[in-house]
């Protein structure tokens, strides 16, 4: 077996060549984690948004609280079903409004906001609803709170200012709140009888976020709602809610994924010269090597070796390079719902796995045709080379 | 010119190398066209529209802002406007399935009119104005679920609490970068169908806000106008007229409109853009030492060229140009071939509604060229200066 040294100060000395490559595949490597950085943090946010006893209630039909909506009177009668979990302010349950309104961001573009009318049990249904900064809104008096995330983008989205959405509709921030990255990091939230009013929909409600008891309680609760006369609602599981949400990202992974492997053939076809020209130069080295008894194999492992490390420094390069990026949370428009939706870059399992399997493929398939190539010299022939 | 021989027979010289070279320019180049084309073609299209002379009316507050549907017979007795239709957003469920295609309720007497780069067969459209349940769907949809004229097309109410059974009476066509896969119906069926509803008041989304609870929402209204001249004009004359009403109005060309969507879109463009100058910088290295590889096993050729009188500059011309050639020869492969591969083959199908078409704009095309052309000046610069300064004595006692 030929040492690893061997390589390792073959790229030492042809450190020009090296670095070259290093860069250029650190930065595709770099590009896809990005993406799926983003693909999966969008992703995570709908994983942790639901809690496996809680249910969400719609309009049969409708995909979604945008869609959804039914009258308020059926939704106070929801709220008096056995089997709701109840804590020391009655039952954990809400009454929730969403309304879309068009909001300007700092730079002066607009997009349209979700601005979620809320009842106090409303934050305990959220994971870790937390205010970081101001104060919780009081009910009735034109108060909102803001999630951290969209604070950054909107127009008076601080404390102390006013989200303006039109004549009618303005709400005074008092506070910014996170909710463990959950999708609630993509709205405002207001109290549901200013939303009512300010909106013109009393009377009227998207949907209700119920906590069940038990297991047993969320189907008996499920049964009611979706069967009875009185209701004829749909009672969605909060997981498989947002597991249905989460299909609208299935677009952007798929553009991710074509993304990533573009970019990976881009890398591989470097990476491949780099070792190319790495065998050419040292075709007397091989001859020298074969000729003290070194095997085939030997050869064709060193040079996969080699090839492996050159993009294990571009893959491990533009891993890190994605590390600071922690921070990054891009503002953009969820088609499904025409309104805003905050992605935090997220790096986890997803944005690693994609690092390695590029690094893996350009380094294995990038360095297979040069090392074949390598085994395949002639010995004598090889040695006689300048 | 003369020497263009001679840099071919260079570039060709490692066919492996260069090979790779220009694949992997070639797929990052197409990478690019790809990401920026989304942007350059909904900029292109907004822009495009210009010609059609319209505008286009929305709630102050945003689509789902309640725009009564009296006021489309208002706006069209305006002075120099020809035509207006209802434009409302139904978002029914086919098939079970969420948001498969856009489907608009319109004035079927008029629609066509207003949407003049749009064609259909006058049969098919005398059968559509007179059947209340019949709809117009695009060619390519028509294509992509292979639906025929007189089938049924059942769509499912999802912001709206009423389904329509609708039936397909026309199939429109239209230029490639028009939206060739929307479905049209009567504006008056979904209407009627809400007024109908025994559901309570208040059960539609919040994508419609008040439409469920008092019908009568134009949703949208596009207004096709006389002349290009009066477009900004009725804008204004349309807003101020509605100005201290209930519902505000906001009125734009449609070029504003296609525009806001665009806005719309927020950070999204802007980290498109960093990976494509990511993938810029990525290729500057790998296509500049390909170059320079070449150059170090030429050490002595280089030096022999110039033993023999060829001066510095040409030195720098012959490497600078292989180096354009090979770049350039990969930008050209991706970039027009992702062009021509999206004009033949019908992109915007495997998107699952996301995109209604997709096509390359040439101006992008161009930019993707000039980008690799760009690529391969500034990687080969190095290379080139090196070998135009490299010393002669030194080339030619050097045994690679």
């Amino acid at each position: 077996m030929i040492p690893f040294k061997y390589n390792v100060r073959n790229l030492r000395a042809r450190w020009k060549t090296t670095l070259m490559t290093v860069a250029g595949t650190a930065l595709l490597v770099c590009s896809s984690c990005v993406l799926f950085g983003l693909v999966d943090g969008l992703e995570h946010s709908l994983t942790v948004s639901g809690d496996p006893l809680d249910l969400i209630v719609l309009r049969k039909g409708a995909s979604s609280e945008v869609t959804g909506g039914f009258e308020s009177k059926k939704a106070d009668e929801l709220l008096e079903l056995n089997g709701i979990e109840r804590d020391e302010n009655g039952p954990v349950a809400a009454k929730e409004l969403l309304n879309i309104a068009m909001a300007e961001r700092h730079d002066g573009t607009h997009n349209n906001l979700i601005v979620r009318g809320v009842q106090p049990a409303s934050r305990v249904l959220r994971p870790d609803f937390k205010i970081v900064a101001g104060r919780d809104l009081e009910p009735g008096k034109g108060e909102c709170v803001v999630s951290r995330n969209l604070s950054r983008f909107y127009k008076g989205a601080r404390v102390g200012g006013v989200i303006d959405l039109g004549e009618k509709e303005k709400y005074r921030v008092v506070g910014i709140f996170t909710a463990g990255g959950s999708a609630a990091e993509s709205e405002v939230w207001a109290d549901l009888k200013d939303v009512e009013r300010n909106t013109g929909r009393e009377g009227s409600v998207s949907c209700v976020q119920i906590r069940a008891a038990s297991a047993a309680d969320m189907d008996q609760l499920r049964t009611t709602i979706d069967e009875s006369a009185q209701f004829r609602l749909s009672a969605i599981p909060e997981a498989t809610y947002f597991e249905n949400q989460s299909k609208s990202s299935i677009f952007l992974k798929g553009a991710g994924t074509l993304i990533a492997v573009l970019l990976t053939f881009g890398a591989m076809f470097a990476a491949a010269n780099t070792m190319f020209s790495a065998v050419k130069s040292r075709t007397r080295e091989i001859g020298t090597m074969r000729a003290l008894g070194f095997s085939q194999r030997d050869v064709l492992i060193s040079f996969l070796g080699e090839s492996l490390l050159l993009s294990l420094l571009g893959g491990a390069l533009g891993l890190l390079a994605t590390l600071p990026l922690s921070f990054l949370t891009i503002e953009t428009s969820n088609f499904n719902t025409f309104s805003s939706v905050t992605i935090n870059f997220r790096f986890g399992p997803m944005v690693m796995a994609v690092a390695l399997i590029m690094t893996v493929v350009m380094g294995l398939f990038g360095g297979m045709l040069p090392a074949l190539r390598a085994v395949r010299l002639e010995i004598v022939s090889a040695l006689r080379e300048l | 010119m003369k020497y263009f021989t001679y840099i071919l027979r260079n570039a060709r010289r490692n066919p492996v190398r260069t090979g790779l070279t220009i694949a992997s320019t070639g797929i990052c180049l197409f990478l690019m066209m790809i990401l920026l084309s989304f942007f350059a073609m909904s900029a292109e299209v907004s822009s495009a529209s210009r010609i059609f002379n319209r505008i286009v009316t929305m709630n102050a507050n945003g689509f789902a802002g309640m725009l009564p549907v009296a006021r489309v017979r208002q706006i069209a007795a305006m002075d120099g406007v020809l035509a207006a239709t209802p434009f409302q957003w139904y978002g029914g469920k086919y098939h079970d399935e969420v948001m498969p295609f856009a489907q608009f309720g319109v004035d079927a007497d008029v629609v066509f009119d207003i949407l003049d780069e749009f064609t259909i067969p006058a049969d098919q459209l005398a059968d559509f104005k007179a059947d209340r349940k019949g709809t117009v769907i695009g060619r390519k949809l028509a294509q992509d679920r292979n639906i025929k004229v007189g089938d049924s097309l059942p769509l499912k109410g999802d912001i709206y609490p009423v389904d329509l059974d609708l039936v397909v009476r026309g199939i429109y066509d239209g230029p490639n970068n028009r939206d060739l896969r929307m479905c049209l119906f009567h504006y008056e069926y979904l209407d009627e169908s809400l007024k109908q509803t025994t559901m309570g008041a208040g059960s539609g989304g919040s994508l419609a806000t008040e439409a469920s609870r008092i019908s009568g929402n134009a949703g949208s209204i596009f207004i096709k106008c006389q002349s290009a001249d009066a477009m900004v004009e009725l804008c204004r004359r349309i807003d101020d007229e509605y100005r201290s009403t209930e519902f505000p109005t906001r009125t734009q060309t449609e070029e504003a409109f296609g525009q806001m969507f665009e806005e719309m879109m927020g950070d999204l463009k802007n980290t498109v853009y960093w990976i494509g100058a990511a993938v810029v910088v990525s290729l500057l290295f790998v296509a500049g030492n390909a170059m320079a590889m070449s150059m170090r096993e030429r050490t002595s050729e280089v030096a022999v060229l110039k033993a023999i009188g060829f001066n510095k500059s040409l030195v720098l011309f012959l490497v600078l140009s292989e180096a354009v050639l090979v770049a350039g020869l990969g930008g050209a492969i991706g970039a027009l071939g992702c062009k021509f591969l999206c004009d033949y083959v019908d992109v915007a199908r495997f998107s699952g509604g996301f995109l209604p078409f997709f096509y390359v704009p040439w101006n992008t095309a161009l930019l993707g060229l000039g980008v690799s052309l760009f690529v391969g000046f500034a990687s080969g610069l190095i290379p080139a200066v090196l070998a135009a300064n490299s010393s002669v004595i030194d080339g030619l006692r050097k045994v690679v």
